[in-house]
């Protein structure tokens, strides 16, 4: 049965992975935008494909943590909120 | 009092959260709205790419510049192409070849010069050096090449025919 306190222990690690993915992606934006000013078109696709690649891992990771609160709601009987 | 905690229930009241029901929640929030940021990253960078996927409209338009005969060997003139907000200069280089390019510096977009005993072009903002045989960057801040104007020579005038950027 999960609970709240491991959720919240684990939610830390999921949001440092999520952070990071952020963080390449704002990367990849501004990488983006230097090529787009430089007119060098041939790397905007990979860095598009790049950043959905990463914000498809942030939503996979963000289902879990959703359905991990689920659990843990339907275990507790009653939502928190 | 006991145990240093006061156990009347006013104080529950006030702060009726536990702290690792809030860290909970606090974090799960914070996921949704950094995979919420991360879907506009996406949608920005996508942006950009459309951008210059179909923004970049090669310039193709025709545009008398000067006769040929009016400029000398390391001469230079200055002219306006594509349109009066964007400044260029035409060069003929020592060797009799002629060349142009924006004027626009391409680190913080002050006028270039020409230098005429070295066949280069120098930004006196920061110390820029541009090369005239194809508008790289030799030395200075500038790390992109100046956008060549392309040229056509018909019956002893030159025309500008389109920008290659
Ligand atoms: S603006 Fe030309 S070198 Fe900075």
């Amino acid at each position: 049965m999960e609970t709240r306190q491991q959720g919240a222990v684990l939610f830390s690690g999921i949001l440092v992975l999520i952070g990071t993915l952020v963080i390449i992606q704002l990367w990849l934006l501004t990488a983006a935008l230097e090529a787009l000013l430089a007119r060098d078109a041939g790397v905007l696709l990979p860095a598009t494909l790049s950043s959905l690649v990463l914000f498809l891992i942030n939503a996979g990771l963000l289902w879990y943590v959703v359905s991990f609160d689920r659990r843990v709601r339907r275990d507790e009987g009653r939502g928190v909120e | 009092m006991a145990d240093g905690v006061d156990n009347s229930e006013q104080w529950r009241e006030d702060f009726p959260v536990r702290w690792d029901v809030d860290h909970y929640l606090t974090r799960r929030e914070l996921a949704k709205f950094l995979t919420l940021g991360s879907a506009l990253l996406v949608g920005a960078t996508g942006a950009i790419a459309a951008i210059g996927r179909f923004g970049f409209q090669e310039i193709r338009a025709r545009q008398w510049i000067a006769s040929a005969a009016a400029l000398q060997p390391s001469g230079s003139l200055l002219f306006r192409y594509p349109t009066s907000d964007d400044p260029c200069i035409l060069v003929r280089t020592a060797a009799g070849e002629l060349k142009a390019y924006s004027q626009v510096c391409t680190h913080l977009s002050c006028a270039v010069r020409h230098v005429p005993d070295k066949d280069e072009f120098f930004c006196p903002c920061h110390r820029g050096f541009f090369a005239v045989a194809d508008g790289r960057p030799l030395a200075g801040p500038p790390t992109r090449r100046l956008p060549r104007i392309l040229l056509e020579e018909r019956d002893g005038d030159v025309y500008a025919v389109g920008v290659e950027v």
